[in-house]
């Protein structure tokens, strides 16, 4: 009997005292909870949702601003583009909103797009992070083939810790280390190979070196011995090799350049991205 | 009387909450899924096995390296086994190579890669894999077309 009597008080202090009884999840401080929460916690996607579920009801412009920056952690830059460029003049988040547009204007390699806000909007606004926006704003010359601004010009804007850095940065754009392919293709003709080796594909280059010389020494073989279509057909197959050592040092060259674009490219996001492009981290979370 | 009690208690939950609850009837099949051990297979999936021998290219060049690779699958290829490291296999790029450009450029990026495969030296910090292994190395890197190059790191696993 005190069994059951100990069990119908649990089962009716289960209900009474159920932790859903007294709080209204949806009012307006507890979204923000939840939203500030999930901030915090990385979920930018439904902390944008709640942010923005409250943003109808109680806008302020620490709401506003994390929403854009929401959208922008997930790589919705189109939305994020829109809000920050929603913040208005008021706002204690304005200046920060335009370094952020221009963040975004990078990461969606937007640059012609990025220089011409610069240029146009940001220096016109913005009355605070004028050194990042221009630092950002040189930053988009090295992504593209338009003509780099004078050296000096260039480092300006960057403190002389990093300007050893950017000015390597710049030294490589200016005279990338690329590889011709003209000149691959005749090293090749004239030493099968070399071409390869000079593109940087060493093994490739001796084995092509081996293929075409061992199929042409045959060749050079069964004519000595007098078998005139066996000498024929391994000549066919050693011209075939030749020929396609030379094509294919050429396509080496070109492959070569587009990897140390790539490898160029990618240094810069890794610097971009170590200096939060060049944008102070904020304290929502602390 | 505790002991019906929870007889009764037990019964009670075991109709309420049963674990078959939601499972409805979906046209004549039952929604019971019966928990069995699963048909897995080991076998590691190829494409070489399933060749393609239609010819369903538009222009010569692309005809004669179809009928020059169909010949070489028929008689060599599907007897030695899947023996190319590189994904398309060489045949399959002499082919794209062909459709791509034309018969005598496929021709010299045909030999080229064959000579590429002939080196086993470090393939593995030029290329990137694709899932099963092999090495990625598109006919689109070779045609000297330069805004045709997609570099792509030997560090990443190709999905495509």
């Amino acid at each position: 009997m005190k069994v059951v009597f100990l069990f119908l008080l649990l089962c009716i202090t289960t209900v009474r005292f159920a932790q859903t009884g007294n709080i209204d999840f949806n009012s307006p401080n507890n979204i923000k909870k939840f939203a500030d929460y999930l901030y915090c916690d990385d979920d930018y996607f439904r902390a944008a949702i709640e942010y923005e579920r409250l943003a109808d009801i109680n806008r302020s412009d620490t709401i506003e601003f994390k929403i854009a920056l929401s959208y922008s952690y997930i790589k919705d830059y189109y939305s994020a583009i829109q809000k920050f460029s929603g913040i208005i003049n008021s706002s204690v988040y304005f200046n920060e909103a335009k370094l952020e547009e221009m963040k975004v204007n990078f990461l969606i390699n937007d640059f012609a797009g990025l220089r011409s806000y610069f240029k146009n909007s940001f220096i016109a606004v913005v009355n605070k992070y004028q050194t990042e926006g221009e630092k950002l704003f040189n930053f988009s010359y090295l992504f593209t083939d338009d003509e780099l601004p004078s050296k000096d010009e260039f480092l300006l804007p960057f403190d002389v810790n990093e300007e050893e850095k950017i000015s390597s940065f710049y030294d490589w754009k200016k005279e990338p280390p690329y590889k011709k392919g003209t000149l691959a293709g005749i090293m090749s003709a004239v030493i099968p190979g070399s071409g390869k080796i000079y593109a940087g594909e060493t093994g490739d280059g001796i084995v092509s070196f081996l293929t075409t010389t061992v199929f042409a020494f045959i060749a050079y073989d069964n004519f000595k011995a007098g078998h005139t279509t066996r000498a024929w057909i391994w000549t066919s197959v050693a011209a075939l090799f030749y020929a396609g050592n030379v094509y294919g040092s050429v396509a080496a060259a070109q492959v070569h350049n587009a990897k140390i674009t790539f490898e160029f490219n990618d240094g810069l996001n890794v610097y971009l991205n170590k200096k939060n492009y060049y944008i102070t981290k904020y304290e929502f979370c602390d | 009387m505790i002991k019906i009690f929870f007889i009764i208690v037990l019964l009670f939950t075991g109709f309420v909450l049963p674990q078959t609850n939601q499972l409805k009837q979906v046209g004549d099949k039952a929604g019971w899924v019966k928990w069995e051990k699963a048909d897995t297979r080991y076998e590691k999936p190829s494409e070489f096995r399933h060749r393609e021998y239609s010819f369903d290219t538009e222009n010569v060049s692309g005809f004669i390296a179809k009928s020059t690779a169909n010949a070489y699958w028929y008689f060599i290829s599907d007897l030695d086994g899947d023996n190319c490291p590189y994904r398309p296999s060489c045949s399959s790029f002499f082919v794209q190579a062909s459709k791509e450009t034309n018969i005598v450029q496929g021709t010299l990026m045909f030999f080229d890669r064959f000579t590429r495969d002939f080196n086993i030296y470090k393939r593995h910090e030029h290329y990137p894999r694709v899932k099963d292994g092999h090495y990625y190395d598109p006919v689109s890197l070779y045609t000297l077309d330069e805004n045709q190059i997609d570099y792509i790191p030997p560090s990443v696993t190709v999905t495509k």
